[in-house]
């Protein structure tokens, strides 16, 4: 399964934003690759080299493909952190 | 005995044994063997080894990094970490090796082609080939085993003389500052991060010796004199004498010029034990007391009630002495991970200081302020002063102000006890020094932070060590631009101080005194030479240097007339 959805933190997938995505993926028991919406080549979303590598910035689309028992999971928690200001504790 | 001349940047002495650290020394790989008569197993176990080794190394100096030095240095190990994890390198190199290759082989291409990538972005994005090889060489030190070839920094025997091209911020927060008795460079200057970082150690250090430093071999008797910036090869009984008696003694007592002006010489913390070690070194108090390092080594702000402990600590420590607490100042390069700070073309010109504090992260600001308004009711809470960082704007102090007014009124209703501290604004930018007069106004105080202000005068970074002959607070631009914060402040009901490098050069301190000065900030270490220097000044001929200085067109006069070089 996939989905495509514009990156909404400020800072982009860039060091933190990166890192909360790669930890993420790494809770669930599924492949997730990453790349932006208008590029056929993907890359692993569990690691830091390859998601930060992207160097996608904010407002930029991405498409997010996943397989295995928790695919829709861990679709929903990488979701959920691009199209969220990250930011535990911002008002 | 042999000579060499650089730039003291620790004004003590000390004498040892030289050792170079070249980290890249030793990482010289052997041929590739045929790949049939690699043991995989083996050297997989190998890999895995080196993992463990680099993985614990990189523990202990994002520990040691966070305990000593308290600035922003410790986060980048934790990045270090995530890259000796990433599945994608470990992934392929265990491939590699699996096949046949050595298992410091792997490392060396795997780490290449990730570094390569990495390179070719832009701006921020090359530091992460600098955290990669960084692990990379971590790994290999592992792997090679290189014995004399590599020195670990956080284990460096007592006695230790470290030479070396140059150090960055985390190399110098690794040392051990009883072991390190030292430090000498090739390159780099007195206001570099990794120079401060050897200030709040107080490890005696001269930079930027050049390369006639490379010709001194390992083992070799050295001598580190950080006040006259000398680096002395077989120094005599006499030199040696003088260094163990090191530095000038603390002087507890406040100091005036010899006409009697008195001049508050405080120090600049930015870590629990510098606290410890302005009031060893005799300082008058605290006139920058950095709030980033409540910040940092965590996953989420400091509560209210810790920041309020750690202010109400610093005012217990200097019962009756001023306390200026600076609030949050990050941006620039100066990252918190969790605050998801803007990546920015150009940080040092964007969202950083106060501009954070009144725009995306206002909550921190109101906390902060909170923490701050409460400790001005503790008991030596009157002493509390609080400035406000990368100030360019009149807009911003009434927002500031109009920020600690609406904090005061809930702190008020709800019956909570508190007082307004002294305001004042750090004069880091070109527009705060050409406003002076108007902050003077609405202040109680402005504090010259140098290091900024001289960056962003001269416009010129000041880690760019191609711009280091720019950025210079000896050029005339910068001295006028103090010159016109502390004319401001004669002509009205505030104060002046200075918190930046320059504060704690003591060759400098007549001129800091004749421009006006009423309060000097500076690394601990560097108090006791000030106050002596104020004992031996005189007001009135320091007023007439100053106005000699201001005059002056190029840095060769300034240095003319202050007699340096």
């Amino acid at each position: 399964m996939e989905r495509v959805v514009t990156v909404v933190p400020e800072a982009g997938l860039h060091a933190r934003p990166a890192s909360k995505v790669v930890q993420a993926v790494n809770r669930f028991d599924a492949d997730v690759s990453i790349g932006r919406a208008e590029d056929d080549e993907l890359v692993r979303a569990d690691s830091m080299l390859s998601v930060s590598g992207l160097n996608v910035a904010h407002g930029e689309s991405v498409r997010i493909v996943a397989e295995g028992p928790d695919a829709a999971d861990a679709l929903d928690a990488v979701c959920d952190l691009l199209t969220t200001e990250i930011d535990g504790e911002a008002e | 005995m042999r000579v060499l001349t650089g730039v003291g940047s620790t004004p003590l002495s000390g004498v040892g044994t030289a050792r170079w650290y070249r980290p890249e020394a030793g990482l010289t790989l052997a041929d590739r063997p045929d790949s049939s008569t690699v043991d995989g197993d083996a050297e997989l176990a190998r890999f895995e080894a080196a993992r463990a080794t680099a993985r614990e190394a990189i523990r202990r100096a994002g520990a040691r990094a966070a305990d000593r030095v308290g600035e922003d240095e410790a986060a980048v190990f934790e990045a270090h970490e995530e890259f000796l994890d990433d599945p994608m390198l470990v992934e392929d190199i265990e491939t590699a090796v699996h096949d046949g290759t050595l298992a410091e082989h792997a490392v060396h291409d795997r780490f290449a082609e990730a570094i390569a990538q990495f390179e070719v972005m832009d701006g921020r994005m090359a530091e992460r080939a600098d955290d990669l090889r960084d692990v990379r060489d971590r790994l290999l030190r592992a792997l090679l085993d290189t014995g004399t070839g590599a020195v670990e920094l956080g284990t460096l025997p007592a006695g230790t003389v470290l030479l070396a091209e140059r150090l960055t911020p985390s190399d110098t927060a690794e040392l051990d500052p009883d072991a390190v008795v030292g430090i000498a460079t090739v390159a780099g200057g007195r206001t570099s991060h990794a120079a401060i970082i050897a200030r709040s150690l107080s490890i005696p250090a001269v930079v930027g010796v050049g390369s006639d430093l490379e010709a001194l071999p390992d083992g070799a008797d050295v001598l580190v004199d950080g006040e006259a910036g000398t680096v002395v090869v077989d120094p005599d009984e006499e030199r040696r004498a003088a260094a163990s008696r090191n530095a000038s003694p603390a002087v507890s007592e406040r100091v005036s010029t010899v006409d009697g002006r008195a001049i508050e010489v405080a120090a600049n913390v930015g870590s629990e034990a510098e606290l410890d070690a302005a009031t060893d070194r005799g300082a008058d108090g605290i006139g920058l007391f950095r709030t980033e390092f409540l910040f940092l080594d965590r996953e989420a702000p400091p509560s209210e009630e810790e920041q309020y402990e750690a202010v109400k600590a610093a005012l217990s420590t200097f019962p009756s002495d001023r306390v200026v607490v600076r609030t949050l100042d990050v941006g620039g390069d100066k990252d918190v991970p969790y605050l998801d700070l803007p990546q920015e073309s150009n940080p040092f010109l964007g969202s950083r200081g106060i501009r954070l504090s009144l725009g995306e992260h206002a909550d921190l600001f109101e906390t902060q302020l909170r923490a701050l308004l409460r400790a001005g009711a503790h008991e030596h809470g009157d002493n509390l002063a609080v400035m406000f960082p990368m100030i360019s704007r009149i807009e911003e102090v009434t927002a500031a102000s109009a920020a600690v007014d609406s904090v005061a009124a809930d702190l008020e209703a709800a019956g909570t006890d508190y007082a307004i501290p002294e305001l004042g604004a750090m004069i880091e930018t070109p527009a705060a020094a050409f406003l002076a007069d108007s902050l003077a106004e609405r202040l109680d105080f402005l504090s010259v932070g140098t290091n900024d202000l001289t960056q962003y005068v001269m416009a010129a970074d000041r880690e760019n060590d191609a711009v280091a002959a720019h950025h210079d607070p000896l050029h005339p631009a910068v001295l006028r631009a103090i010159d016109r914060t502390t004319s401001a402040v004669q002509d009205a009901d505030a104060w002046v101080g200075m918190c930046g490098e320059m504060a704690g050069d003591p060759a400098l301190t007549p001129l800091l005194v004749g421009l006006g000065l009423d309060e000097l900030s500076m690394s601990a270490v560097t108090v006791p030479a000030v106050k002596q220097a104020i004992r031996s000044t005189d007001s009135a001929a320091a007023r007439e240097l100053a106005a000699a200085v201001v005059t002056c067109e190029t840095r060769d006069e300034v240095t003319g007339v202050l007699d340096l070089d």
